[in-house]
C-alpha cells in the first residue's frame, strides 16, 4: 500500500530502539494493525523473517506460491505485471497481504528496486496468532477486510477511467 | 533433447526430492542409536507444545514453561506405571504360565482334528511332525526372550532417560532452531521452504495426535470388551491392541492373534469364547472406523490404501515393527515435499505451469 507521509518525517517521529521495536512501530503505522495493541504486535514481530535483497534481486514472481504479507523496513520495491510499472513502494509499505488469506498464486512481481531489508509475515505465524488470540486475530482480519476492499474499489475506480 | 529433459520441472522436483530424501537418509543412519528416543520425544512435542505455549502465554517463560510441562508428563507417567505395572506384570507373568497350557490344548485340539479326519475320511495326517517343530521352535524362541528382555530393560532405561531429555530440550528450543535453519534458506526459496514445512508439520501434527487418541481408545475398548467376556489379562491384551493399532489394515488382524490363542489355550475349551474374543476385536475396530478415524485422524493423511499396504509391508521388511508404524508418516512426509517442489517449480517455468 502505497505510503503518504515523507520518509524524513516517518524516521524523525517512529521511536527508535532496537529492530523490534522498530518493526512494531512500523507495523503499528499500517491500517493491519489499527486497534490492536502494541504488546500484542511486539510479540508477532519477534517471530517475524527479516530478510535482505539486493538491488533488482526478484522478491516473489507472478505465479508463486506465497504465504507471507511483507514490510519494507529499508529500501524500495517495485511492484510489476510483467513490463508494467503497478506501485513503487517505499520503506513502511506493505504487499502481498493476499497470500495471508488465500492459498494462491501470487499476482504480480515484486523486484527489490535498491538494496532493500524485508519483513516476511508468514500466514502459518497468523493463523497461529488468531487461534492463540481470537479477539486481536477477528481485529486484524477487520483491518485485513478493509485493506481489500480499500484495493478493490481502487481497482473497479481505475477500470472505469480507463474504460471511459 | 537432454536440455528440455534436464529442464522439466518433473526432473527438477525428482533431483532435489533425491536430495532431500538422502540427506534424511544419511541423518536417520548417522543417528540410527537414538532414532528412537528421537522419534518418540517428536512425538510428545507434537502433543505437548501447545500447553507449553498456553503456560507461556500466561506469563511463563520459555524454560519455565518447558520444564513444568517435562514435570507434569514424567509426573502422569509415574502415577500410569504405578497404577499399570503391577497389574501388567502379574498379568504377565500369568500369560507366562499359560502359554505352555495354550500349546498343549493347541496340540490336542490338532489331534483330535487329526483323528477326527482319519475316521471320517480316512486321511491320515501326522499332525505332531507339524506341531512338534512349531514347540521347538517356540521354546527356542521363550530362551531368547529371555536374553532379549535384558536388553529391552536396558534400552528402556535409556530410552526412560533420554526421552524426557529431549522432550525438554525440544518444546523450549525446536522453533528457534527450525526459525533458524530455515532463514538460511536462499531468498528465492524462502516461502517455499515454509509452506512445504507447515504442511508437512500440520499433517504430521494431525498424524501423532490422532493416532495417539486413537491408540488410546482402542486400549479401554479392547480393555472393556476382554474384561466383560472373561478373558485373562484384559489389560495387557488391550495394551497390546492399541500399540498394533498404531499399524493401518495390518495392526488389527495381528491383534487378534494373542486373544485368540489365549481363548484358544483356555480349559476346557469354551468355543464361545474364541468367537467373543474375535469378536471383541471386530466390535472395536467398528467403533473404530465409525467414530474414532472420522472424527480424530480424517484428512491427517491422504494416501491410497494399496499404497499404505505395499508402504508397511516394505517399511516392516526393512525396519521391523517401527518401520511399520513409521510407514503412513514418513511416505505421507514424502508425497507432501514432493508435490510441493513440483508446484513450486512449475510456477517458475511458465511454460510448464499448465502442464
Amino acid at each position: 500500500m502505497a505510503n503518504l507521509k515523507h520518509p524524513l518525517w516517518q524516521n524523525l517521529f517512529r521511536p527508535q530502539g532496537d529492530r523490534i521495536t522498530e518493526v512494531t512501530a512500523m507495523w503499528m503505522d499500517t491500517p493491519l494493525f489499527e486497534n490492536i495493541s502494541r504488546h500484542k504486535c511486539r510479540e508477532l514481530v519477534k517471530n517475524m523473517h527479516p530478510r535482505q535483497y539486493k538491488k533488482d534481486e526478484k522478491i516473489f514472481n507472478s505465479g508463486d506460491i506465497g504465504t507471507s504479507v511483507v514490510l519494507i523496513r529499508q529500501g524500495e520495491v517495485e511492484i510489476r505485471a510483467g513490463e508494467k510499472l503497478l506501485a513503487e513502494l517505499r520503506q513502511g509499505d506493505f504487499f502481498g497481504e493476499v497470500a495471508l488469506i488465500i492459498d494462491e498464486p501470487r499476482t504480480a512481481d515484486a523486484v527489490a528496486a535498491e538494496d532493500a531489508e524485508l519483513i516476511f509475515f508468514l500466514r502459518s505465524d497468523l493463523e497461529e496468532w488468531v487461534q492463540r488470540s481470537p479477539r486481536d486475530g477477528a481485529q486484524f482480519m477487520l483491518n485485513m477486510s478493509k485493506v481489500l476492499a480499500a484495493r478493490l474499489r481502487h481497482t473497479n475506480i481505475l477500470m472505469s477511467l480507463q474504460a471511459n | 533433447m537432454l536440455q528440455s529433459f534436464i529442464s522439466h520441472p518433473l526432473t527438477r522436483a525428482l533431483f532435489l526430492f533425491g536430495l532431500i530424501i538422502s540427506i534424511i537418509s544419511f541423518l536417520a543412519i548417522l543417528l540410527a542409536p537414538l532414532l528412537l528416543p528421537i522419534i518418540i520425544s517428536f512425538a510428545l512435542y507434537a502433543v505437548l507444545e501447545p500447553l507449553s505455549s498456553m503456560l507461556e502465554r500466561q506469563g511463563l517463560s520459555k524454560s519455565a514453561s518447558s520444564l513444568t510441562v517435562l514435570l507434569l508428563l514424567v509426573l502422569l507417567a509415574a502415577l500410569v506405571m504405578s497404577l499399570l505395572l503391577p497389574h501388567l506384570a502379574a498379568q504377565l507373568s500369568a500369560l507366562q504360565k499359560q502359554l505352555p497350557a495354550v500349546w498343549n490344548t493347541l496340540v490336542n485340539f490338532a489331534n483330535e482334528f487329526s483323528h477326527y479326519l482319519a475316521h471320517s475320511s480316512g486321511l491320515n495326517l501326522k499332525i505332531s511332525a507339524f506341531t512338534q517343530p512349531f514347540i521347538d521352535q517356540a521354546d527356542e524362541l521363550g530362551k531368547k526372550a529371555l536374553i532379549e528382555g535384558s536388553n529391552l530393560l536396558i534400552s528402556f532405561t535409556i530410552l526412560m532417560i533420554l526421552v524426557p531429555i529431549f522432550t525438554f530440550f525440544l518444546i523450549r528450543d525446536f522453533r528457534t532452531i527450525r526459525n533458524q535453519l530455515l532463514d538460511k534458506l536462499p531468498n528465492n526459496s524462502f516461502e517455499l521452504g515454509w509452506i512445504i514445512y507447515h504442511r508437512v508439520a500440520h499433517q504430521l501434527q494431525d498424524y501423532i495426535r490422532g493416532i495417539m487418541i486413537q491408540s488410546g481408545i482402542m486400549s479401554i475398548v479392547v480393555t472393556a470388551g476382554f474384561y466383560i467376556i472373561g478373558l485373562e489379562s484384559p489389560i495387557l491384551l488391550g495394551l497390546v491392541a492399541g500399540i498394533l493399532n498404531l499399524i493401518p489394515y495390518v495392526g488389527p488382524l495381528l491383534a487378534m492373534v494373542l486373544p485368540v490363542l489365549l481363548a484358544l489355550g483356555h480349559a476346557p475349551l469354551e468355543l464361545w469364547m474364541v468367537g467373543a474374543a474375535v469378536g471383541v476385536i471386530l466390535a472395536a475396530q467398528l467403533i473404530d472406523n465409525v467414530l474414532v478415524i472420522p472424527s480424530v485422524i480424517a484428512h491427517a493423511v491422504n494416501l491410497h490404501p494399496v499404497i499404505v499396504i505395499i508402504g508397511i509391508i516394505i517399511f516392516g521388511n526393512l525396519f521391523g515393527f517401527i518401520g511399520m508404524v513409521l510407514a503412513i508418516p514418513v511416505i505421507s512426509t514424502a508425497n507432501i515435499i514432493f508435490k510441493a517442489l513440483l508446484q513450486g517449480i512449475k510456477t517458475r517455468q511458465p511454460a510448464y505451469s499448465d502442464s
